[in-house]
């Protein structure tokens, strides 16, 4: 299979024209400082930046990228920046979701696994009922009467309050799914954003 | 760099740091942002008070504070948007995934395994055989001061642990990769390796639907201070707030990437503790992280207690490598 078809997901590609009298040398230059940040290499040939990172501060404005290559290209109009960025940060938030719904799977599991002890050690003796006590203070404020926790008044059994229970798992599997989509656009924009201010001056 | 003398310690040789109130800087803009950002903090704090003290039974439960505390984390991202402390601070998008995926971890497989052999065991253990009548002389307190009691006892403990952890080696190995944090965000406070969030007990659930409401009111203090400690929000805390309580100035100095200021501030809500103790230093840093501002990867931060550990056992014990004489 070509890894064109799914390396759309952690790959960013793009192009921008640049001003028809701009030299690759200018348009470098203009760029340089992004690659001259804590954790990043690089190397350049005439027409060719290729870069690396690796742990890029939080500050860096390309951190979200491990590596990429960036070309110069004349085209019929001018030359043109045709980028190339890998992100990490973007497959792993692509695979967060797969992981977060084992998690849910393996603690669906061991709820099933579990059931037949929590029942066996469900069979508690009743304690008896104490008047739970109140400051004169609270009573006179307003505060409600404490009450003891009620066994099973809410409907549920305890056994199904004591299963662990697979809903958060299932929460963040969607918050990182869609945060993926939001990154994917997002980041796109972002960088071509900020290529296009570096390059042309916008 | 000269650095402060700050009692017998000389604090901001090796990175900037700011000492001292009259030295912070404060919210500017115009009036109603000003009042928004000095009154904020003290309302959100007796609001939430006032409602788990006039709440009905019926919601006074640890579900309610689940859901409110997400509610209120996301509004305090929202601030971060409007009204930043440092831009370099500001929430990138890799940043932001970053921090949850440590939250979610807490909230799954560290909420999973703490049902078995964490706070949460003991907590159910507890509760099981919890005996209503030899406590009823604390419970005939009034409300607010149970809840001042059960917070304070709480952070007195969480104090030593976290002073433990800058002090121990072991205990270190486990907090020092929170500490490679260069900037401090609403869900900072997760990141870092799972051992040590073990250990500080963030896992939440364990009371399932029931907790006294004065625990459910020392976790609102939690939450409506404590909270501060990682936020990118410039707020004119009020004198008092700052001398009783724990804030984003006093937690910035303590992620500094100056040696000296990490040692201090480590009470969570109270930093009055500090104070007690002699370890309270007033001020803020923007600079943050070690080794320079080093950031730690994922992969580096789960494993790190493990692989720094082993090093240093190897170098300590391990045979020395025979260097052929010339």
């Amino acid at each position: 299979m070509n890894s064109r078809f799914i390396d759309w997901i952690w790959n960013i590609r793009g192009s921008l024209a640049l001003a028809p009298e701009q030299s690759s040398d200018e348009a470098f230059g203009r760029l340089d400082s992004l690659f001259r940040q804590i954790g990043t290499s690089h190397d350049r040939t005439k027409d060719t930046l290729i870069f690396r990172k690796k742990d890029p501060a939080a500050q860096d404005k390309m951190s979200v990228f491990n590596g990429g290559v960036l070309q110069i290209e004349k085209g019929a109009a001018g030359p043109v920046l045709h980028y190339h960025l890998t992100s990490r940060a973007l497959l792993f938030c692509f695979l967060a979701p797969l992981l977060f719904l084992s998690f849910a799977g393996l603690t669906v599991a061991i709820g099933k696994l579990e059931k037949p002890s929590t029942e066996a050690a469900s069979k508690n003796p009743e304690k008896k009922n104490v008047e739970l006590p109140q400051n004169p203070i609270d009573k006179a404020l307003g505060a409600p009467a404490p009450a003891k926790p009620k066994k099973d008044g809410t409907g549920k059994s305890e056994e199904d309050d004591k299963k662990p229970s697979p809903t958060s798992a299932y929460v963040f599997a969607a918050i990182f799914a869609a945060l993926y989509l939001v990154g994917r656009i997002l980041e796109d924009r972002l960088v071509k954003t900020l290529f296009k201010k570096r390059l042309l001056g916008l | 760099m000269d650095g402060v003398r700050v009692g017998k310690r000389l604090i901001g040789t090796q990175a900037p740091v700011t000492v001292g109130w009259e030295n912070i800087r404060r919210v500017e803009g115009g009036p109603v942002k000003q009042f928004v950002f000095t009154w904020f903090q003290p309302t959100m704090l007796f609001a939430l008070i006032a409602f788990w003290y006039y709440a009905p039974n019926s919601i006074a439960k640890a579900s309610t504070a689940v859901g409110i505390g997400i509610g209120f984390k996301v509004l305090l991202l929202a601030l971060e948007w409007v009204n930043p402390r440092y831009e370099s601070w500001r929430l990138t998008w890799k940043e932001l995934v970053t921090d949850l995926f440590y939250v979610a971890i807490g909230y799954t497989v560290l909420n999973l395994i703490e049902g078995y052999i964490g706070s949460d065991a003991v907590i159910e253990a507890a509760l099981r055989s919890f005996d209503w009548e030899k406590f009823a002389w604390f419970m005939a307190l009034p409300l607010l001061l149970q809840a001042f009691m059960i917070s304070f006892v709480f952070d007195f403990g969480q104090y030593w642990m976290h002073r433990g952890m800058h002090n121990w080696y072991p205990l270190w190995l486990t907090h020092a990769p929170h500490h490679y944090i260069t900037q401090l965000n609403i869900n900072k406070g997760a990141v870092g390796n799972p051992v040590e969030l073990f250990l500080i007990g963030l896992g939440i659930g364990g009371f399932f639907d029931f907790l006294p409401r004065a625990a459910l009111l020392a976790g609102t203090l939690g939450l409506a201070v404590g909270t501060y400690q990682h936020i990118n929000v410039r707020f004119n805390s009020p004198k008092w707030w700052r001398f009783l309580f724990n804030t984003t100035e006093h937690h910035s100095l303590h992620h500094s990437q100056d040696y000296e200021a990490t040692r201090s501030n480590y009470a969570g809500t109270w930093v009055i503790i500090d104070r007690i103790f002699g370890t309270c230093v007033d001020g803020e840093a923007e600079l943050l992280g070690m080794e320079g501002g080093r950031k730690m990867s994922v992969r580096e931060t789960m494993t790190y207690p493990v692989t720094e550990g082993w090093k240093t056992i190897r170098q300590r014990f391990g045979r020395p490598v025979a260097v052929p004489a010339e």
